[in-house]
């Protein structure tokens, strides 16, 4: 099997992954075609295969998760039909993206995929799962992309994925020489029958003809491209006007409970006031919730937070300027740098092994990193049952944002270097760090 | 004194992409306009696609008239936006090679640091295959030369939520059929006077499928990408409107 997406649908799930806090996930659109490739060898004759391409087309980002399904994995079928509409013909799969994790389908995810099999009628569904890692100091950052078929055998489950573009739809060059010739006929022959491709300019006709068809090309994407923009900005504006709305009704809600409350206070005044104290910080707590946990307002830390981390970073970065500055350290932080193509890295270094080696007993030595692959090897088999609750822990927490998830870095920011830790307060828990891996084990190891 | 940070808006991002994603035969590059602020951090919100003058392979510089055409951008940029904008680094793709700089990325990184002391430099690595586990990447980093060594230090960056795609960046997206065309003209007008009269059909052929090839593979794409775009837009504009409806009626009772 082979599969093709285009650049711009797979920026765009980049970049809709990029603007979303949590998890992201959608549905892929498009087509699967059977291509015929007739091969021949000493054995056979002619021997026809049948290739399946999967194209995708399009993709349809789902606004929220646990959008078509719920906490235990079941597929709602109506919201399901609710969501993709009409275009539920042209589902050839369903992607997923997530942070810091392993590269394998977790539990709810193979549920769901059945699921969505059965419910979409597609008997060879592929599940496209991209995961994001970055490095300690946030400076380098990996988007890893793989399709599943997980409605076949164990085996052979992964396809890849290839962007056709500008360089693989062959360019011809331009020759300037060719095969010496100096035959009077052939120069005959060809002024003679060549007035027909040119014009009086000595212009060829069809050079002509291609720049209309591409000037008409060019005018209708400015065109599509204007209608593009304007309704980027009407959305834009309502947008802000749910928001300001929803600020507006949480205000109203604030006020109605703390005159509830006085009202309360004033009837019952031998209440105990720690009662009081229970109820502020709860209130706090709500209030804070209702009023900036919007989903669709990204909850990132505005530039004024960040200062005083990147001014602690900048300060070790002069202190150790020397050390740190080329690649060997940051190679180690990169997962599977020898895959990626680290400059002069053949085998992991100590900081790499370390990684897994709270885990299993023996990772292979090219993979450092969690995540050996399609589950081949005993060690991931038994990471991954047991990894399965955490998993789904794991996307809980990146679903409500709660504190859980920065409750394991705490307990373990003790132990780092001060810089990484106010670093992984900040934001994102960034995936590797040199000595305390604390998000990749909280995450995916029990 | 070096950059701490760099923010880049999240639709300059989704045009350095498709930038990337644009070809693996050849590194593409563009420059990246936007402010600095008084913490050191670099807010990219725009980019500029490039046109290559000097194709070698792992020479990526920028030509003068490039620069100014940036410039002016970037003064167009800071009219729709009120503030001052201007060209704040450059990035360029690493097409099947490893995201970290080669000795000569570091070395004009350095250049534009003797420019501007806040200059940063952006790589995105793609095209990137494992073949063992059939895994794809596609990576980002984010750099700065120290003068005299010529050695890299690593910038943080991150990549900042925009919902709605900027109209800067819709039109430095849609203006890459643009500039691959023009590429195309400037490689055949270099050519044709060095080639005879009979083989002359030939290069204009060539010529000819070079933009029927653009055109598949680049625009056409592209226009779609902008259509399923503005049906994406048009969904949600209808439910946000309902959205809308819905709380002004539960303000209102409130």
């Amino acid at each position: 099997m082979a599969a093709s997406i285009s650049g711009y649908t797979f920026s765009s799930v980049c970049y809709h992954s990029a603007n979303s806090n949590s998890d992201h996930e959608g549905f892929l659109l498009g087509e699967v075609r059977q291509e015929e490739t007739v091969s021949i060898s000493d054995t056979q004759i002619s021997s026809a295969e049948l290739l399946q391409v999967v194209e995708v087309h399009n993709h349809e980002p789902c606004a929220q998760l646990f959008s078509f399904y719920d906490y235990t994995g079941k597929v709602n079928h109506e919201i399901l039909n609710r969501i993709l509409k009409d275009r539920q013909k042209n589902v050839i799969g369903w992607y997923r993206f997530r942070r810091n994790t392993q590269q394998q389908m977790t539990f709810r995810e193979q549920i769901i995929h059945k699921q969505l099999t059965q419910l979409l009628g597609v008997p060879d569904l592929v599940f496209l799962l991209f995961s994001f890692i970055s490095t300690a100091n946030n400076s380098t950052h990996a988007l890893e992309y793989v399709l599943f078929r997980p409605n076949r055998s164990r085996y052979n489950q992964r396809v890849t994925l290839c962007i056709p573009n500008l360089g693989t739809t062959s360019q011809q060059e331009y020759k300037v020489s060719s095969v010496p010739n100096t035959s009077l006929n052939y120069a005959k022959v060809i002024k003679e029958h060549g007035a027909e491709f040119f014009d009086k300019d000595g212009v060829m006709k069809d050079i002509r003809t291609i720049f209309q068809v591409y000037g008409a090309l060019q005018d209708r994407v400015q065109a599509v491209c204007g209608e593009v923009e304007q309704s980027e900005r009407v959305k834009e504006k309502l947008q802000e006007e749910v928001n300001k709305l929803k600020q507006q009704i949480a205000l109203r809600k604030q006020k109605s409970t703390e005159a509830e409350r006085r009202l309360q206070e004033a009837q019952n005044p031998e209440q105990r006031p720690t009662r009081e104290e229970n109820s502020e910080p709860l209130e706090t707590s709500l209030l804070s919730r209702v009023v900036f946990h919007t989903p669709s307002t990204p909850e990132r830390p505005g530039p004024s937070a960040n200062p005083p981390s990147y001014a602690d970073l900048l300060s070790l970065q002069d202190d150790s300027l020397l050390p740190s500055l080329s690649s060997p350290t940051s190679a180690a932080l990169l997962p599977r740098p020898q895959a990626v193509g680290s400059p002069g890295h053949p085998s992991p270094s100590p900081l790499g092994l370390g990684l897994s080696a709270g885990t299993s007993p023996a990772p292979s030595p090219s993979t450092p990193y969690l995540g050996n692959g399609d589950g081949s090897s005993s060690d991931s088999l038994d990471r991954q049952a047991a990894g399965q609750e955490d998993d789904d822990d794991d996307d809980d927490n990146d679903d409500d944002e709660d504190s859980s998830e920065y409750e394991n870095l705490v307990s373990e920011v003790a132990q780092l270097p001060p810089i990484t830790a106010s670093v992984l307060a900040q934001g994102r828990p960034a995936a590797l760090s040199p000595d305390g891996d604390a998000s990749v084990r909280g995450s995916q190891t029990s | 004194m070096a950059v701490s940070a760099v923010h880049l808006e999240s639709d300059a991002f989704l045009v350095c992409m498709n930038h990337a994603l644009s070809t693996e035969k050849e590194e593409v590059m563009g420059l990246c306009i936007g402010e600095v602020d008084t913490n050191r951090i670099v807010h990219i919100h725009s980019v500029i696609i490039l046109r290559r003058s000097d194709k070698r392979k792992d020479r990526v510089e920028i030509s003068p008239e490039q620069l100014s055409s940036a410039a002016t951008e970037s003064y167009r940029l800071a009219e729709m936006t009120g503030r001052p904008m201007r060209v704040v680094g450059w990035y360029h793709s690493h097409p099947h090679i490893t995201v970290w700089p080669s000795h000569v990325d570091v070395r004009t990184q350095a250049m534009y640091q003797m420019m501007d002391q806040g200059f940063v430099g952006l790589i995105f690595s793609c095209f990137i295959e494992d073949k063992n586990t059939k895994t794809g990447r596609v990576l980002y980093t984010c750099f700065q030369s120290v003068h005299l060594n010529k050695i890299k230090i690593e910038i943080p960056i991150h990549v900042i939520p925009h919902e709605a795609i900027g109209k800067v960046c819709l039109e430095s997206a849609v203006e890459l059929p643009r500039i691959l065309c023009q590429e195309e003209q400037d490689t055949y007008r270099k050519i044709h006077r060095w080639v005879a009269s009979e083989a002359q059909g030939s290069i204009q052929f060539v010529f000819t499928k070079n933009l029927c090839s653009q055109m598949s593979a680049v625009s056409g794409p592209l226009l779609q990408w902008l259509e399923d775009r503005l049906e994406q837009n048009k969904q949600n504009i209808i439910e946000l409107q309902l959205e809308k409806e819905r709380l002004t009626q539960e303000l209102a009772t409130m």
